[in-house]
């Protein structure tokens, strides 16, 4: 069994833990909840996390450069709003144009994070803490206490997230879920396979080495920043064609669930390490525990908060106590390996000495 | 002769009120290895942060192949074939070794191919002469595995220069003539290949050309042949020095302070034996992968020996962690100062007292700054410690200081017994001498030293007695009056039972 587990690379290990976690998840609100494992739970969370998985790979992008943001929920409050009072405006606006308007929109506050953090070197957490609040703002003074609502908005948009592209059983695949799950493979897949994307881990894991070796830390950070924007974006359009109703108080502690999802998924606070798959699962763990929480009758509402709290602070604990110890079994496991290979070597001189004396 | 690859003209270098280089001139042509010595602030690190770009000249500028060039950061650095490795291996420890590698290189496509990155990685860590895994992640490896990826990085690009800037400080006796022959080879490849160590007898094994730098200011730039280890020390500190590798007399006593039987860990080290006296300085000599560290990590209690015995001042104790020997007495000075030694942004005086902060305690429980600053400035003096002010962040001084403050930070707890790991790795042989005199000062008033170091000459210099190691073994223990650079050599390569076999 260990064999195994220590020939995984850490990152499927990982991706395994959590997967296991999410399924003694399932298993324990099964035995306390009555008809929990139906087809509507699935379908409940999928069309939720759909939003979040968008918001968590952005916050990745930015966690991995070392770096945070917080200002996510006051972008996709921003880009919802404005991406509906657009198409109220112009109701014929081509569906592809609305999305580009709402990531090109996103990216633009990403890039004002993204200058300042790296550009300006002021550290992430009070830049995107003050933007935060400015963002929220400018979607107050913009929206003028008004509130976008469904009516206000095409057929196409609010049908998209939950038009069902198909079926297994109880099990509806909607459009919003599985948009959400292909920007989350791509960015994954891009996050692995372009060399432009692994300096990303590089910045987070040694930004002096990275600076030494010629990497332009502070257009890595910037880009970062951009694409989280982006991201952001996109998922103030989904927010917008799921809820249709839109107030100022919209994406509003999403920062803090986007930063929970990305490191229950694995994602090294202090950057260098971790993936979008494990930040995608993360959310879909805070999103399921949030949703049974509420049909437990066990925790009142008032200790809700404080249920999912501990259980954040529970997986993060065991997750890093248990890679620790695997990290150690692989690294022993190597240092033995090496250790019979140095041997090996010196059997070998040893008897080419003998030949030649 | 054709132009040189790279040339500094005049360049001055200041940092506010400091001068860190002044009006320095150097020619780098290819194809030769062009060694850098100094003492520790000479300038050394500085010249180099200019030739990768990492600093701009305060005035003068730099030539690349007789053009007149200005390189703007470690990007255009790598444009013009400027490459540097430095002391502390830079290495991002979340990536895997081929990664590592190939991380900053320019000639790769847009999308990465793991098995062919690993398959060219593999060739490169080959061509270097070590076996290092590279699906390795970084974190995992020693200072000497670190230094190889590093080396493979330059060698991954069309490097013209490579600065190697104490390539050999942290690798054993066996890998760092591996490291000298790559250096060799890659100069008669062409490359410009500048060498900085303060190990005197490598420069004079494969450097062509030698500059002493002093103060910032170029002191001489002479071919080989025309120099002696005399001449260029006396260049390097500006003054003869005598006697500088002279045995100091022995002080040890009878009086055992630590006596260690049969000690082991499993899978790391075995059945370690030996008595430290007061007044003694016990060295342990070995090569990179002795697990003489893990020894000393083990008698500083944080990873806990698992087998045999260890009595202290004539009682038995279990030292379970390191606040438990500091509270007995027992202090240990890491080898790696940046990680495990010092709080770089913090202040001198802050950095010297943080073993000791209970001491400065007035009476309401407050720091007492005063007391605090006073120690810090009886340091700064005792250990001649080079910095504007005791209250400058430790990562603005030089290598050699900051171990100056290391050692200051643990002599102030005064222990009885201190463990140093390679006290004067990366310093210059001034300052070397000063440690050195330090730490028998230190066990003449009635401490003892156990000194860690892969420094033969520094071995001989200091150890009363010495124990080698060998992959975790205890070889001998040999008395200095029968100790030779070769003796000890032959034990710590596992030569000297297959000598006295034959």
């Amino acid at each position: 069994m260990t064999g195994l587990l220590t020939r995984m690379s850490p990152q499927t290990l990982r991706i395994v833990a959590l997967l296991a976690v999410l399924m003694a998840v399932l298993l324990f609100f099964a035995t306390q909840i009555d008809n929990y494992l139906t087809g509507r739970l699935f379908n409940r969370i999928s069309s939720s996390v759909a939003i979040m998985a968008l918001i968590a790979t952005g916050q990745t992008l930015v966690i991995l450069t070392r770096n945070i943001d917080l200002s996510v929920g006051s972008i996709v409050g921003f880009v919802a709003f404005a991406t509906g009072s657009l198409i109220a405006a112009l109701p014929g606006l081509h569906p592809v144009a609305l999305v580009l308007f709402a990531m090109g929109l996103g990216g633009l506050f990403g890039a004002a994070n993204g200058l300042v953090v790296a550009y300006a070197r002021i550290p992430a957490i009070i830049v995107t803490l003050a933007t935060l609040a400015i963002f929220r703002s400018l979607l107050v003074e913009f929206s003028d206490g008004r509130s976008i609502t469904s009516n206000t908005l095409p057929d196409w948009l609010v049908s998209f997230p939950n038009t069902t592209v198909f079926s297994i059983g109880d099990f509806d695949f909607r459009a919003g879920f599985l948009a959400a799950f292909l920007v989350v493979i791509i960015v994954h897949l891009a996050l692995n396979k372009l060399r432009a994307a692994r300096r990303f881990y590089a910045v987070g894991s040694n930004p002096e080495a990275a600076e030494m070796a010629g990497i332009d830390t502070k257009r890595t950070v910037f880009t970062a920043f951009v694409l989280c924007g982006m991201l952001a974006g996109l998922a103030g359009f989904m927010f917008l064609a799921r809820f249709g109703n839109i107030t100022v108080v919209a994406g509003f502690g999403f920062e803090l669930k986007s930063i929970a999802a990305a490191v229950l998924g694995g994602v090294n606070i202090f950057g260098g390490s971790g993936t979008v798959i494990g930040a995608f699962i993360g959310a879909v763990l805070v999103d399921l525990i949030e949703t049974s929480l509420v049909r437990w009758p066990l925790v009142s509402e008032f200790w809700r908060e404080a249920v999912l709290g501990t259980l954040i602070l529970l997986a993060v604990t065991a997750d890093a106590i248990l890679m620790r110890r695997l990290i150690k079994l692989r690294t022993d496991r190597e240092a033995a390996r090496d250790h019979e290979r140095e041997r090996a070597a010196e059997r070998d001189r040893a008897t080419h000495a003998e030949a030649g004396s | 002769m054709t132009a040189p690859v790279l040339a500094l003209r005049s360049v001055s270098k200041r940092f506010g009120m400091t001068r860190a280089l002044d009006d320095m001139s150097i020619d780098l042509h290819a194809g030769e290895v062009h060694a850098i010595v100094g003492e520790n602030g000479a300038g050394k690190s500085t010249m180099i942060k200019i030739m990768t770009g990492i600093h701009q000249p305060s005035s003068g500028h730099i030539e690349v192949g007789g053009t007149r060039t200005v390189v703007d950061g470690p990007h255009a650095a790598r444009d013009a074939g400027i490459a540097a490795m430095y002391q502390e291996p830079m290495v991002f420890p979340d990536l895997d070794v081929a990664e590592n590698i190939f991380i900053s290189s320019t000639r790769e496509g847009v999308l990465q191919n793991t098995r062919d990155l690993h398959r060219r990685a593999d060739a490169l860590i080959a061509r270097i002469g070590m076996q290092v895994d590279v699906d390795r992640i970084a974190s995992g490896l020693t200072l000497a595995e670190q230094q190889a990826v590093e080396i493979a990085r330059a060698l991954s690009q069309d490097v013209r220069v490579l600065i190697m800037d104490e390539p050999t400080a942290s690798l054993s006796a066996h890998e760092a003539a591996q490291l000298r022959g790559i250096a060799a080879k890659l100069a008669a490849q062409g490359v410009a290949v500048v060498y900085i160590s303060h190990r005197l007898e490598e420069v004079f094994e494969i450097a062509h050309r030698v500059t002493v730098i002093r103060d910032g200011q170029h002191i001489s730039t002479q071919s080989i042949d025309a120099v002696t280890p005399e001449s260029m020390i006396a260049d390097m500190v500006g003054r003869e020095v005598g006697n500088y590798f002279e045995k100091t007399p022995s002080t040890a006593t009878d009086n055992v302070i630590l006596s260690v039987r049969g000690l082991g860990l499993a899978g790391v080290f075995r059945d370690i034996s030996f008595d430290l006296r007061r007044g003694e300085i016990l060295c342990m000599a070995g090569l990179i992968g002795a697990r003489r560290t893990d020894v000393a990590l083990s008698l500083f209690g944080i990873t806990p020996a698992d087998s045999g015995e260890i009595a202290y001042k004539g009682q038995p104790i279990d030292v379970r962690s390191p606040a438990q020997a500091i509270r007995a007495g027992i202090a240990y000075v890491s080898e790696d100062r940046r990680k495990l030694g010092l709080a770089m942004p913090m202040s001198v005086r802050s950095n010297i007292s943080l073993a000791t902060l209970g001491h400065f305690l007035s009476p309401a429980g407050f720091l007492d700054r005063r007391r605090e600053r006073e120690t810090a400035e009886a340091y700064r003096d005792r250990l001649n410690i080079k910095t504007p002010d005791v209250d400058a962040a430790v990562d603005m001084l030089s290598g050699g200081n900051q171990q100056k403050v290391m050692l200051a930070n643990w002599m102030a707890m005064q222990p009885d017994l201190l463990i140093f790991d390679e006290p004067t790795r990366g310093i210059d042989v001034g300052a070397k001498a000063e440690v050195h005199a330090l730490i028998r000062e230190f066990v003449a008033q009635d401490g003892a030293a156990l000194v860690i170091s892969s420094d033969l000459p520094e071995v001989l210099a200091m150890a009363d007695r010495i124990l080698v190691m060998r992959e975790g073994e205890q070889m001998a223990i040999i008395d200095h009056a029968d100790a030779t650079q070769e003796y000890i050599m032959a034990l710590a390569t596992g030569q000297a039972a297959l000598q006295k076999a034959s």
